[in-house]
């Protein structure tokens, strides 16, 4: 651990990502075969349509692509509520994300047994994804320079490291980095405190800005 | 070549497309379509290729030549393929086969990557000599006229991998299969930047009034792309709000309804002084692009639609697009955000109203419109994507990849 936190201790690398997408041939009407597929649908799927979801620059009350088509599309909106209240980062694996998933569908089944169909055109496609990561070119040592840096990357990077870091550790890239390296707690505990669900990528980018300008500043007046 | 897209295009895809292009340098990467000009695949293409070469890759565009009755098949085809009743006999699909053969024996088919374009030249795959192929199908297959799709099976479970430009095209075939959507090219006739002076000249030329908003809808004169609902939508937007409605497009020749449709419409606009419809010669893209960039609001108000990459063009030029439910519209109009979705012409012409009396939602949804054309649909990410998928094949097994 304490190893870990060493290899932390340095400059900051930004990175990207991008995917490219791909049809499983599996789609849903309703509800009853949504749930029949997500019992044996991939995990790379499971993945795609919860946590690559916040790549997708779409404005959406929703805050994952099951939620979204119960609310948009089935308009069950109290179901959709539901499923947008699953919080991805709280299981230990996909597995266990995808029985809540499934348990979600059940309860609401057991109150509401009736099941419509959608629209055509409207129907659930069940998709994977391949991701690309790659170093955008800017690393930065210290504050200022991160404030650049994060002004400057493409709003993949910010989906990198604010979501994607937190299926590989847990948490946020950039508030591990400005705690373990920078030593600035109270700035990393203001990230840390950004709503991953309820911000676009853009306003997260500008919710770190104003808290990074902030810090700055105000070490500039110590000064 | 790439560095033209610096300033445009996201950051990150052209530092990804480098980064492709570093992997797969000096590689060859053929293309083959059946058409070298007219259309939205030989209109990216010319500029694709370009592109990719200038990265370091040896891309070749290849066109397949065939007859009149071989076009004829492949209309009917695509026709079928997008549902239409039609009959395909068994001596077509032999001729259609027969012409790919022809083709085979002139063209050079060795490439470490063979992109192919569409049904036409789908049987070249029996002529692979090497390398990793690939079938692009630009066309609405979601719900296919019975038995045609079966019949072109045979040739696309060959390929390494399928590529639709929307989830719901993709069909149960046992191979990798991507979407990949389509994508404007922001540097071309059609979508480059115009300074006011050159939209004025245009709009005087074509004698388009610029005292009043403009509506404007871009389409082939078609059933399917409802002009006479959106002269209906116009006129209900006229009882409290002064605007002229500009229909704009091209004959197209493969069309034989075109005119009807022209003359149906024309016909339905009476003597109305404020409807411009513009029957445009093929080719006027600099004139489409300044009647966009002078319209006020843009319809596509499609009733069907494939990809309807007219909402992306306009959505380009910063303008707030009110388009059909219909095909890939959907995926390009974010509703409330960068346009509205409308599934009448009574909500084409409420959105319209609405937009008319709040410019600064207008503008708004334009600016946000054009951003998302920027991160979604622009050439540099389609030929990334292409590279992206190309890799991926070449180095199977893995979802992620650090490059």
């Amino acid at each position: 651990m304490a190893e870990n936190v060493e290899k932390r201790k340095g400059g900051f690398e930004f990175k990207e990502c991008a995917i490219i997408r791909k049809s499983t041939g599996k789609k849903a009407v309703t509800l009853r075969e949504l749930r029949s597929l997500l019992v044996d649908i991939s995990e790379k799927s499971i993945y795609y349509h919860i946590y690559q979801y916040f790549l997708k620059q779409e404005l959406s009350e929703y805050t994952n692509e099951f939620a979204r088509w119960a609310g948009e599309f089935l308009e069950e909106r109290a179901l959709a509520e539901q499923l947008s209240n699953v919080d991805p980062y709280s299981f230990k694996d996909l597995a266990s994300l995808r029985n809540e998933l499934l348990a979600v569908l059940d309860y609401y089944h057991e109150q509401f047994p009736e099941s419509r169909e959608v629209a055509r055109g409207h129907e659930f496609y069940f998709e994977e994804s391949v991701t690309f990561t790659f170093l955008v070119g800017v690393k930065v040592r210290n504050l200022a320079e991160f404030l650049f840096g994060i002004k400057y990357v493409d709003i993949s990077s910010i989906y990198y490291h604010f979501y994607e870091a937190r299926v590989r550790h847990g948490m946020d890239d950039f508030s591990r980095w400005i705690e373990d390296s920078l030593e600035e707690k109270a700035l990393a505990e203001k990230v840390r405190a950004i709503d991953p669900f309820m911000n676009s990528l853009d306003r997260i980018r500008d919710h770190i800005v104003t808290a990074v300008e902030q810090t700055v500043r105000s070490n500039m007046e110590v000064l | 070549m790439i560095e033209q897209y610096s300033g445009i295009a996201p950051k990150g895809d052209l530092l990804l497309l480098k980064k492709l292009g570093e992997k797969l340098a000096r590689k060859k990467f053929l293309h083959i379509n059946s058409t070298r000009s007219g259309g939205g695949v030989a209109e990216i293409l010319q500029r694709m290729i370009p592109i990719l070469q200038g990265i370091g890759i040896e891309a070749r565009w290849e066109v397949i030549e065939g007859d009149e009755k071989f076009f004829d098949t492949t209309k009917k085809m695509h026709n079928a393929l997008q549902g239409q009743a039609e009959v395909i006999t068994d001596e077509m699909w032999e001729h259609h086969y027969e012409v790919n053969r022809n083709n085979a024996e002139k063209l050079d088919l060795s490439a470490d990557a063979v992109l192919i374009h569409d049904p036409q030249p789908a049987p070249l795959i029996d002529f692979k000599k090497d390398g990793k192929w690939f079938w692009r199908c630009h066309i609405d297959l979601s719900n296919p006229a019975q038995g045609v799709f079966e019949s072109l099976r045979k040739y696309c479970e060959k390929y390494d991998a399928a590529i639709f430009s929307v989830a719901r095209f993709a069909r149960g075939i046992p191979i990798s299969q991507f979407i990949i959507t389509p994508s404007i090219d922001p540097l071309s006739d059609k979508n480059r930047d115009l300074s006011t002076e050159e939209v004025r000249q245009i709009m005087d030329k074509l004698k388009i009034p610029s005292d009043r908003p403009i509506l404007l809808q871009v389409s082939r004169f078609d059933r399917f792309k409802d002009p006479t609902g959106v002269v209906k939508a116009y006129r209900l937007v006229k009882k409290y709000n002064e605007c002229v409605l500009v229909l704009a497009g091209s004959p197209a020749l493969d069309d034989p309804e075109g005119a009807t449709v022209l003359a149906e419409v024309t016909s339905f606009a009476s003597d109305d002084p404020d409807i411009h419809i513009l029957l445009l010669p093929p080719f006027s893209d600099v004139e489409i692009n300044a009647l966009q960039r002078a319209a006020t609001i843009i319809f596509q108000k499609s009733l069907k639609e494939g990809f309807g990459l007219t909402v992306s063009e306009s959505l380009w030029k910063g303008k707030p697009v009110i388009g059909g439910a219909a095909g890939g519209i959907p995926l390009q109009i974010t509703h409330g955000v960068s346009g509205f979705l409308v599934h009448s012409l009574e909500g084409a012409a409420f959105r319209a109203r609405q937009l008319l009396n709040n410019p600064e939602m207008a503008r708004s949804m334009g600016e946000q419109g054009k951003e998302y054309v920027r991160t979604n649909f622009l050439i540099t990410r389609q030929t990334r994507d292409y590279l992206a998928l190309w890799y991926s094949i070449e180095n199977p097994g893995k979802d992620f990849h650090e490059l």
